[in-house]
């Protein structure tokens, strides 16, 4: 139980309705011991953003398939910093081309988790950045 | 609303997480005697997927309308998994209406093996809300079966909702958790049975128990909510006429102390795995010099 009372919030922002992986990986984290608030469908950075807050949660996953990766994820980091969060730890999960990981990266996305990562391997990860 | 100034939520939901994850020696410093001003606190519970969350999110909405209250804090609770401890907290889910509200916070919390309906530090993070200044509190609890009525101490206002589909209502009338409340909702209005429901929970309760309690009919999209709100208003003032701030201040002390004592048990065992062997009188002999060191 090494993600024992770590919080973790799985968000849906963005216009895509599939939140089937989403799921899993709460599902996941929540037998790897942690505490797992989602969001629901189709929310807006800014409502991701006051959910991390209030829920003081250490990581924020965005699930995103919609192909708006990269401008999703820097709005949501951007407004971490303005609410001075940025110690939340924010990673990607969804269909992402590999020559938007620099991009990513850059903008301070600290794991991008694929579809064809094994769920295993994500939580192995998720795990090593909150320890 | 009037001009109060915005709420600093970073700094709240870190007091929150901190008071959270405590031992108790800490969290005694933490919450210590500040004198609080206590808020008005409201209870929903009801079986599990009954439409609390639903009802929450319509209710916040009565209560933080234009010209009340300013401030309003929702605490909900979901189910820890007694495999692996983690939990999946969905309550927010249903409270979409609500999200954006400048004056509310919303914190999903998990039972963390409680098996009372709430969690073992549930009245710390209230007390630690009223320390924060919020005028009320609105508090969900795990989803229930008959007899989780622990919610009974800690808050001022118990509602308890009873969704169509629970059964007959001779079902329903067992569960001791109605005896305990001040308001009854049968939720899910729209369906079939809602006002069958609603007129046999009255006809019996109020029948027999001598005390009135409301029973109303409320649908998540907003109906019926309002009488819910000035029951809940009503309730309120009667408290104030009845019940003195002594007998209140007693009931909820002692149910902070059994669940302080419950922690520092649990903390105890923890930390000294020897303290059960031998017989039972050791065990016991050695789990109180623990707690006396
Ligand atoms: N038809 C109908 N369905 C409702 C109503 N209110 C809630 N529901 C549905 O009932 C289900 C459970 O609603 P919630 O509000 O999450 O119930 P809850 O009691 O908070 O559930 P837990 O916290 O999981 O115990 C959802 O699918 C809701 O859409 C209503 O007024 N009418
Ligand atoms: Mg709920």
């Amino acid at each position: 139980m090494t993600l024992e009372k770590k919080r973790i919030l799985i968000a849906k922002p963005g216009l895509d309705g599939h939140d089937v992986g989403a799921k899993v990986i709460a599902l996941a984290l929540r037998d790897a011991g942690a505490e797992v608030i989602y969001t629901g469908l189709r929310r807006s950075p800014e409502q991701i953003v006051r959910i991390a807050v209030d829920e003081d949660v250490d990581m924020l996953g965005l699930s995103i398939l919609s192909g708006s990766h990269k401008e999703l994820a820097a709005s949501v980091i951007e407004r971490l910093r303005i609410e001075d969060a940025a110690d939340i730890k924010v990673f990607v999960g969804g269909t992402i081309p590999e020559e938007d990981f620099e991009t990513l990266r850059a903008a301070g996305v600290r794991g991008i988790y694929t579809s064809e990562m094994t769920i295993e391997s994500v939580i192995a990860e998720i795990d090593s950045q909150l320890s | 609303m009037s001009d109060a100034p915005p709420l600093d939520r970073r700094r709240i939901s870190r007091a929150l997480t901190r008071v959270a994850n405590a031992p108790v020696a800490e969290v005694l410093a933490a919450i210590g005697d500040s004198k609080v001003q206590p808020a008005f606190r409201i209870g929903i519970t009801g079986p599990p997927g009954g439409g609390k969350s639903s009802l929450i999110n319509a209710l916040v909405q009565e209560r933080l309308s234009p010209g009340t209250l300013d401030t309003l804090a929702v605490l909900a609770i979901d189910p820890s998994s007694p495999v692996s401890g983690g939990a999946i907290l969905g309550d927010r889910i249903r409270m979409d209406a609500i999200a954006d509200l400048p004056g509310l916070y919303l914190r999903s919390l998990s039972s963390r093996g409680a098996r009372n309906g709430l969690c073992d530090n549930v009245v710390d993070l209230l007390t630690l809300l009223e320390v924060q200044g919020f005028d009320e509190i609105i508090l969900e609890t795990v989803g229930v079966g008959q007899s989780e009525v622990a919610v009974h101490e800690v808050v001022d206002t118990l509602v308890v909702i009873v969704p169509p589909d629970a059964g007959d209502s001779v079902q329903t009338m067992k569960s001791g958790i109605l005896e305990m409340a001040d308001i009854i909702v049968v939720t899910k209005a729209d369906m079939p049975g809602a006002r069958r429901m609603a007129s046999d929970l009255s006809a019996v309760l109020n029948e027999r128990s001598g005390r009135s309690v409301p029973v109303l009919q409320t649908q998540a999209d907003g109906r019926g909510v309002a009488d819910l709100d000035r029951a809940i208003d009503a309730h309120r003032n009667s408290i104030v006429e009845n019940r003195t701030e002594e007998t209140t201040r007693e009931s909820r002390r002692r149910y902070h102390l059994r669940a302080l004592a419950d922690r520092q048990v649990e903390e105890a065992l923890r930390a000294n795995p020897e303290i059960t062997e031998g017989t039972l009188k050791a065990s016991y002999d050695r789990l109180l010099a623990t707690l006396r060191a």
